[in-house]
C-alpha cells in the first residue's frame, strides 16, 4: 500500500540513463525481427527478376517457362500493377512496366516453395530489351542534351512544394533568393569558390530488407516488414494496389537498423504484389546483402558548387550554392532531399545574401532515398570545407570564425524564418576545448603528419508540413502502464525514451511502463514515419498528451470518489495523493475498476485510456521562386564535431587520435542513449568519410558486397570520442527535447576534410578520403617521394 | 535432393535433424531448430551476425554446411544464459549500453565470449581485433568494447 | 549485375573415407565436383554463381589433412584441414616460422580463420592470398594425392593464373610442407587493406632474410608480393640488389624501388595501379628495414 516514501519520485524519469527496455530480449536472442517469425511449411519464397540495363525499353516478357517450373506458385510482372506511387513525387511503379531505368530494377517476381526453385524460375523468365542512351551524371542529366528518363514527368502527381520541370530530367528545382548576392560579392574582402563531388553511399543496416505478405481469401493483406514506416507503407501500398488502407495491415517488429533505408516503400511492395495473386500463402522476400547494396534506396550523389565570401572582419556576406543531386531512376523521395538541401543551404551560418539552386535530376542510377540526416551531410561536406578555407584566407582562427558566424536567436534564416534559441556557441566551445583546437601539436612519429579539423552543422526534421503522431496510454490491474504508439524502435532507443516520458507525465516509476509492440497498423495509433529525428519531439508530444489525458482521468476518478478537487491531487511514484486530506491510494485496480463513491452512491471511473495526438500546424509553404516564407521548418538541431588526426606518410592511412561531438539536444531525456546515438552517428559519418562509396561504372555498382564496400570495423574506431551535449530547450518539445538521431553523421566528412587539410595542406574534393587518395595527393604535391 | 540426417548438440541439447545438403549451419539453426537469435546479415562470411561457437570456437555459421556438423557441439546466443542467469558479458553489454538495434549483438556476444575464454584479460587492441569480423552499424563499437572490457575485469 | 543465391545453390555434400575414394570421385566427376576444406572461398563463389558444382567433396576427414607437426630435421607439415588460427597459434610455428603466423593472422577475422585453411588459401590461387607468398619464400611443397597416387609439387611451379593451378581433376592436396627454415631466419608480412585490419590486401609484402656466406652482402633476402600480379610473385630482381653489396638503408631503398619496378599491377575496386606500385615500394622498404634491423642486431 501507499506510504510516505511514495511521495517522492524515486528517480525522475526525465534525464535518467535507464537501460533500454528492449535489451534483455536483444542479448538473449529472443527479440523478434521480421525474418524470425515462423510461418510454417506453407511459406513461399520470393525472388525478383531484375533489369541488367541502366536504361532500356521492355519489348517483351515471357514468364511461361518460369510458370511451368514445378514449385513455382505465381509469377507477376509490371502489367498487373500499373499504379504509380511515391512518398513525395509519384513516379514509381512496383515493377518496371514499359521501361527500366536502373540496373537492379525489378521487372518481375516469382514466389516458389523454396529459394532454390525461385532462383531457377527467375533465370527462366525471358525479357527482351531495347537499350536506350543512359544518364550517369546529374549535371549532364539536367542539360537539354540528355535523353529523357521520365517523359511523362508532367503527368506525375506531387505535393505543391515540389517543383518538377516538365520535359526535362529535373524532378525538383528548389530555389533560394535571399538578399542581393550579385552586389554582395563586391563587399567581400575574401571569397572562396569550390566544387565537391559527394558519392552515392549505402545505409548498410546489418539486417537487410525483408518483408512477408499474405492476402486472405477475402482480400485483406497482412505485411510483416522490417520497417521505419508501417503507416506510410500501408498508405502507399494500398494506393498502388487499389485496396483500402484498412484492408492492409502492416506488422513491424524489431528493426535491425534502418538509417532511412527502411522508410517509405521499396521492396515491400514486391511480396504484396505476389500475395495478391496467390491468396492464402505467406510470401517472404528477403534481400541478399548484394541486393541491399545495389537495388535499394541509396544516399544520392551530389555535385555542389559553393561560392562564399566574407568581409575583412570575417563576417559572412554572401553564399551561392549550385547543387545537382543525382536522384537516380525515381525521385519519389529524393525530391524532398533536394528541398531539404535547399531550405537549409546556408548551413548554421548567419548569411545575409544567399542564392541557392538545389536541383534533383533523374539519372539511370539507383534510387535516392532518405539517409540519416538526408541532404545535410552532403551539403555540409561542401559548405563547411569552403568556409574552413575562407576563415584561413581571412586570417581568422577557425573556431573564432565559426563562433562569429554561427546562427543565433533572432537571425533571419535563408528562408526568411526567424531562428530560435540554440546552443551552437556552447557546442563549438565544447569541441574546441576537447580537441585543443588552435593548438598545433606534434605528431607521434616523424612518419606522420598531424592535423585538427572542426565543422558545425544544423538540420531540421525534413518532412511535409503536417506529419502527425498519436499515442494511447492504458493501464492494467497491477497499475502498470502500456503505451501504444506507431513509431518504430530501430535501435535509437525510442521505446525507452517514450516509456520515460509516459512515466514522468503520469507520475509512475519508469519500470512500470511497457510499450505495446510490435507496431501493428491494425492496433497501434498512427505515426507518419520513423524518420527525420522527429520521434522524441513529435511522438514524444503525443505520448505526453496521452499520459496526461490518462492522468486527468485518474485524478477525476479519485477526486469524485473522495469528494475532493483534482487540483489538490497528484500522482507520485504510482500513488495518488491528496495534498489536502493527505489520503493516498495506489493505482492498482482503480485504473480498471474505478472507485466506489462514498456513502454507497455507486461507482466512478472505469478503465483508463488516455489519448494524445500531435501535429505541427505552423509550417508554411515557401515561395517557388525565392524559397521565402514565414516558417520553413519546425526547428533546427545544431551541433559541432571535430577530429584530431594523424596521417601516415607511407600509406596515406588516417589514424584518429581523438574525436569530439557536441549537439544541442534541447533536453536529454536519456543521456546515455543520447551519447550512444552520437557515438554511432559519428562512427557512421567517419566510415562514410574514409571508406564509403557506391562505385558506379555505367550504372553498374562494382562493389555490391561487404568485400568491397567497406564500412568501419572496431579497430578503425579505436580512439576516444568526447560527446558533451548542450541543452537549450525547444519551446514545443517535451521537456524541451528535440531530436539528435541523424545529426551526428552530418558534419563528419567536413570535419575530417578540414583535419586532413590542416595536416597536409591539401583540400580533397571527392570523398571518401581514402588512404589512397590522400597518399596520391601527397605524392602529387611532393610531400612524399 | 536427398536429405542428410545429422545428430549434434546445440545449447546442451542433443538434436537429430534432417537437412538438405546445401543447407548452411546458419539456416539449420534458424529454420530447423527455430533458434532465431543467430542472424543472417550477408551469408558470405563478412558481417559476423551469424557467429556461433562450434566445438568451443567461434565460426561464421553461414560458412559451414549443416551436413558437416555430425557430432558437433554448437552454442548460439540462446545458450549463453545458464539456468535463467545472464552471462557476465550479457550483463555488461546491458550496463555499458552496447546494444542498439541488436542485430549484431548475438554474433558480437559469441565472438567476445570466445575471446574472454582464450584471453581473459585482453587489451583494447585485442578486443577490437577479436570483433573485427562483427560489423555493427549502430554503435560505433564504443560501448561494445567497453562491455567486453568490463566483463574481463 | 550479380544476383547471388540467398544461401548455397543445390548440391550434394560428399565425405569420402579415403584419399583413393576422394580422388576417384573427383576424377569421375571432373568439372562438377571440387574438394573443399574450410569452404570460405568455395561457398562464396558458389553463392555468387561464378562456381557451379554438383558435389562438394569435404576433405577434412582424410588421412594426413589434420596434421600440424614440426620435425627439427624435416620441417613443418600443415595438413589441408588445418585452420589459419591453428597455424597462427601453434608454438612451433610461432617459434620457427613467426612470419607465417603473422601472415595467417592477417587473414579476415578470427571466426573466419577458424574455418579458412592455408592449403585452401594456396589452392584458391587468388593473387590476394595472404599466406601464399610466405609459404613460397619458405620453399613450400605441396603433397598431392591424385588418381595416380601421391606426388610433390613445389609452390614455385604451382600457380598458372588467377584461380588456376597445376592441379588436375582427382587431385587432393594432403598438406603443404615447409622445410626447416634457414638458420637465423627473420621474416615479416606487411599487409595494406582499406580498413586497419581484416580487409583483403591492396598490397601484401612478405619478406624474409637470413645470414649466408653465399652472397656478397652476407645475407639472403627474399621478397614476395600479393595483389600486384596475376599469381603470387617473387621479386628476384630486388633480391639480387640485396645480395651484391653491404646492406645499408640506401640499398634497402634501392631494393624497394626495384621491387616496385618489377610489377605491373592493375587498377581495380580495391586500388589503382599507381597506388599499388607506391605501396609495394613503401611496404617493401618497411618490411626490409624491420627484417634488417632484427638481423643486424
Ligand atoms: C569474409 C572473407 C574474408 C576473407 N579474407 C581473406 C584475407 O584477408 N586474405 C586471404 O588471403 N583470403 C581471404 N579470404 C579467402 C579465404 O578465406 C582464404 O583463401 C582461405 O584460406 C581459403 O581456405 P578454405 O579452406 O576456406 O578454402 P576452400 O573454400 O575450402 O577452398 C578454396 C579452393 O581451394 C580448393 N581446395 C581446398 N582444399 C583443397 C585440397 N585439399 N586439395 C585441392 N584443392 C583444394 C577448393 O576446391 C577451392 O577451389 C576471405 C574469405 C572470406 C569469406
Ligand atoms: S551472415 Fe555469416 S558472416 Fe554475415
Ligand atoms: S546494434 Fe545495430 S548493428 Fe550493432
Amino acid at each position: 500500500m501507499a506510504n510516505a516514501k511514495s511521495k517522492e519520485q524515486v528517480i525522475n524519469p526525465i534525464g535518467a540513463s535507464f537501460t533500454r527496455n528492449d535489451v534483455y530480449e536483444k542479448v538473449t536472442g529472443t527479440a523478434i525481427y521480421t525474418d524470425d517469425f515462423q510461418f510454417g511449411n506453407k511459406l513461399l519464397y520470393a525472388r525478383a527478376k531484375r533489369s541488367p540495363y541502366p536504361h532500356a525499353l521492355i519489348k517483351r516478357i515471357d514468364t511461361s517457362k518460369a510458370e511451368a517450373l514445378p514449385g513455382v506458385k505465381v509469377v507477376v510482372t509490371g502489367k498487373d500493377f500499373p499504379n504509380r506511387i511515391g512518398l513525395y513525387l509519384q513516379d514509381k511503379t512496383i515493377f518496371a512496366t514499359d521501361r527500366v531505368r536502373f540496373i537492379g530494377e525489378p521487372v518481375a517476381a516469382v514466389a516458389a516453395t523454396s529459394e532454390e526453385v525461385a532462383m531457377k524460375a527467375i533465370e527462366l523468365i525471358e525479357v527482351e530489351y531495347e537499350e536506350l542512351e543512359a544518364v550517369f551524371d546529374a549535371e549532364f542529366g539536367a542539360s537539354d542534351k540528355a535523353p529523357l528518363i521520365h517523359p511523362d514527368l508532367d503527368k506525375y502527381i506531387c505535393p505543391n512544394f515540389i517543383f518538377p520541370k516538365a520535359h526535362t530530367n529535373i524532378a525538383n528545382h528548389f530555389k533560394i533568393r535571399k538578399g542581393d548576392v550579385a552586389s554582395a560579392w563586391e563587399k567581400c574582402a575574401y571569397i572562396v569558390e569550390r566544387s565537391f563531388k559527394i558519392p552515392h553511399i549505402q545505409h548498410v543496416p546489418i539486417e537487410t530488407h525483408v518483408a512477408v505478405a499474405q492476402m486472405d481469401e477475402k482480400g485483406k493483406v497482412t505485411v510483416w516488414a522490417s520497417s521505419q514506416s508501417p503507416f506510410a507503407q500501408r498508405n502507399l501500398i494500398a494506393h498502388a494496389l487499389h485496396i483500402s488502407q484498412s484492408d492492409l495491415r502492416v506488422i513491424a517488429p524489431m528493426v535491425g537498423g534502418g538509417f532511412g533505408s527502411k522508410a517509405g516503400v521499396t521492396m515491400e511492395a514486391v511480396p504484396v504484389a505476389l500475395a495478391t495473386k496467390c491468396k492464402g500463402w505467406p510470401i517472404k522476400f528477403i534481400l541478399t546483402r548484394e541486393e541491399e547494396f545495389y537495388t535499394n534506396f541509396v544516399r544520392q550523389g551530389l555535385t555542389i558548387h559553393v561560392k562564399v565570401g566574407c568581409d575583412k572582419e570575417g563576417n559572412l556576406l554572401a553564399l551561392k550554392n549550385m547543387m545537382y543531386w543525382d536522384g537516380g531512376a525515381s525521385t519519389e523521395y529524393g525530391t524532398n532531399v533536394t528541398r531539404a538541401g535547399g531550405y537549409s543551404s546556408s548551413g548554421p551560418y548567419d548569411i545575409p545574401n544567399v542564392e541557392t539552386d538545389s536541383i534533383c535530376v533523374y539519372t539511370n542510377h539507383p534510387i535516392g532515398g532518405a539517409y540519416r540526416g538526408f541532404g545535410m551531410s552532403e551539403l555540409h561536406t561542401g559548405l563547411d570545407q569552403a568556409i574552413d578555407e575562407l576563415a584561413e584566407k581571412a586570417g581568422i582562427d577557425k573556431v573564432t570564425f565559426l563562433k562569429k558566424n554561427g546562427v543565433s536567436e533572432g537571425d533571419v534564416l535563408v528562408t526568411g524564418m526567424i531562428m530560435h534559441k540554440n546552443g551552437i556557441q556552447e557546442c563549438i566551445d565544447n569541441v574546441a576545448k576537447s580537441l585543443k583546437m588552435g593548438e598545433k601539436e606534434k605528431p607521434s612519429s616523424p612518419d606522420r603528419l598531424r592535423g585538427k579539423g572542426i565543422a558545425i552543422m544544423w538540420k531540421a526534421p525534413a518532412m511535409p508540413p503536417n506529419p502527425g503522431s498519436s499515442a494511447w496510454v492504458e493501464m492494467s490491474e497491477d497499475g502498470n502502464v502500456t503505451v501504444g504508439l506507431g513509431g518504430q524502435e530501430i535501435g535509437q532507443g525510442t521505446f525507452t525514451v517514450m516509456a520515460q516520458m509516459a512515466a514522468a507525465a503520469l507520475g509512475v516509476p519508469y519500470e512500470k511502463v511497457r510499450i505495446a509492440g510490435p507496431v501493428d497498423t491494425q492496433y497501434s495509433p498512427y505515426e507518419w514515419q520513423t524518420v527525420a529525428s522527429r520521434l522524441t519531439w513529435s511522438m514524444g508530444n503525443a505520448v505526453v498528451l496521452a499520459a496526461k489525458d490518462a492522468r486527468r482521468q485518474i485524478l477525476e476518478t479519485v477526486a469524485e470518489a473522495w469528494k475532493e478537487s483534482t487540483e489538490d491531487l497528484d500522482i507520485i511514484n504510482g500513488v495518488v495523493v491528496s495534498y489536502k486530506s493527505e489520503r493516498e491510494t495506489s493505482l492498482e485496480n482503480i485504473v480498471i475498476y474505478g472507485m466506489p463513491k462514498e456513502n454507497n452512491e455507486g461507482w466512478t471511473g472505469g478503465p483508463i485510456v488516455g489519448r494524445g495526438s500531435f501535429m505541427p500546424k505552423y509550417v508554411t509553404n515557401l515561395d517557388a521562386e525565392t524559397g521565402q516564407g514565414p516558417r520553413a521548418v519546425v526547428h533546427y538541431t545544431v551541433g559541432c564535431e571535430g577530429l584530431d588526426i594523424e596521417i601516415d606518410k607511407n600509406t596515406g592511412t588516417i589514424y584518429v587520435l581523438k574525436g569530439a561531438a557536441s549537439f544541442d539536444v534541447g533536453k536529454a531525456i536519456n543521456p546515455a542513449l543520447v551519447k550512444a546515438q552520437v557515438e554511432g552517428g559519428f562512427a557512421q559519418g567517419l566510415s562514410s568519410a574514409m571508406f564509403e562509396e557506391i562505385k558506379l561504372v555505367k550504372g553498374v555498382m562494382t562493389n555490391p558486397s561487404f568485400v568491397d564496400y567497406r564500412i568501419a570495423t572496431a579497430p578503425d574506431m579505436d580512439f576516444p570520442l568526447d560527446t558533451p551535449f548542450v541543452e537549450v530547450p525547444q519551446d514545443d518539445g517535451p521537456w524541451g527535447a528535440r531530436g539528435v538521431g541523424e545529426h551526428p553523421m552530418v558534419p563528419t566528412i567536413a570535419a575530417l576534410g578540414n583535419a586532413i587539410y590542416d595536416a597536409i595542406g591539401i583540400r580533397l574534393f571527392n570523398p571518401p578520403y581514402s588512404a589512397e587518395k590522400i597518399y596520391l595527393a601527397m605524392l602529387d604535391k611532393g610531400l612524399v617521394k | 535432393m536427398t536429405l542428410k540426417t545429422i545428430t549434434l548438440t546445440v545449447n546442451d541439447m542433443v538434436e537429430t535433424v534432417d537437412v538438405p545438403q546445401n543447407m548452411t549451419l546458419l539456416q539449420m539453426i534458424r529454420e530447423k531448430l527455430s533458434l532465431t537469435g543467430t542472424k543472417n546479415g550477408c551469408a558470405a562470411g563478412e558481417c559476423g551476425a551469424c557467429t556461433v561457437l562450434m566445438n568451443g570456437e567461434p565460426v561464421n555459421s553461414c560458412m559451414v554446411l549443416a551436413a558437416e556438423c555430425e557430432g558437433a557441439n554448437i552454442t548460439t546466443v540462446e545458450g549463453l544464459a545458464k539456468a535463467g542467469k545472464l552471462s557476465k558479458l550479457q550483463d555488461t553489454i546491458i550496463q555499458a549500453g552496447g546494444v542498439q538495434c541488436g542485430f549484431c549483438t548475438p554474433g558480437m556476444l559469441i565472438s567476445a565470449t570466445a575471446l574472454l575464454k582464450r584471453n581473459p584479460n585482453p587489451t583494447d587492441t585485442e578486443v577490437r581485433s577479436a570483433i573485427v569480423g562483427n560489423l555493427c552499424r549502430c554503435t560505433g563499437y564504443v560501448r561494445i568494447v567497453d562491455a567486453i572490457k568490463m566483463a574481463a575485469k | 549485375m550479380i544476383n547471388p543465391h540467398p544461401g548455397l545453390p543445390e548440391l550434394q555434400y560428399v565425405k569420402p573415407a579415403t584419399l583413393q575414394e576422394a580422388s576417384k570421385f573427383l576424377a569421375d566427376n571432373a568439372g562438377v565436383a571440387k574438394p573443399y576444406s574450410g569452404g570460405t572461398d568455395s561457398f562464396v563463389r558458389l553463392r555468387d554463381g561464378v562456381l557451379k558444382l554438383d558435389y562438394l567433396v569435404d576433405i577434412k576427414g582424410l588421412e594426413g589433412t589434420k596434421e600440424l607437426s614440426f620435425d627439427p630435421q624435416k620441417g613443418l607439415t600443415i595438413g589441408a584441414a588445418v585452420t589459419m588460427n591453428q597455424v597462427a597459434s601453434h608454438p612451433d610455428v610461432l617459434k620457427h616460422y613467426p612470419n607465417l603466423a603473422e601472415a595467417a593472422a592477417s587473414v579476415a577475422s578470427y571466426q573466419l580463420r577458424n574455418r579458412a585453411t592455408i592449403v585452401g588459401n594456396i589452392c584458391n590461387a587468388s593473387p590476394a592470398g595472404d599466406t601464399i607468398g610466405t609459404c613460397m619464400l619458405l620453399d613450400g611443397v605441396l603433397k598431392v594425392h591424385g588418381v595416380d597416387g601421391v606426388r610433390e609439387v613445389p609452390l614455385n611451379s604451382f600457380f598458372l593464373a588467377p584461380g588456376r593451378t597445376v592441379l588436375k581433376p582427382g587431385d587432393v592436396v594432403i598438406a603443404v610442407h615447409l622445410p626447416v627454415p634457414p638458420k637465423g631466419l627473420v621474416g615479416t608480412y606487411k599487409k595494406l587493406g582499406r580498413n586497419r585490419i581484416g580487409d583483403l590486401s591492396i598490397v601484401g609484402v612478405a619478406v624474409l632474410g637470413y645470414p649466408t656466406n653465399e652472397s656478397a652482402s652476407g645475407y639472403r633476402f627474399r621478397i614476395a608480393l600479393a595483389s600486384v600480379a596475376p599469381v603470387p610473385f617473387e621479386s628476384f630482381k630486388a633480391e639480387g640488389v640485396l645480395s651484391g653489396k653491404k646492406i645499408t638503408s640506401e640499398l634497402i631503398d634501392e631494393a624497394a624501388v626495384a621491387t616496385m619496378d618489377s610489377v605491373t599491377p592493375i587498377d581495380d575496386v580495391r586500388g589503382s595501379a599507381r597506388y599499388r606500385k607506391q605501396m609495394v615500394k613503401n611496404l617493401t622498404r618497411e618490411a626490409l628495414t624491420e627484417v634488417w634491423t632484427k638481423l643486424s642486431k
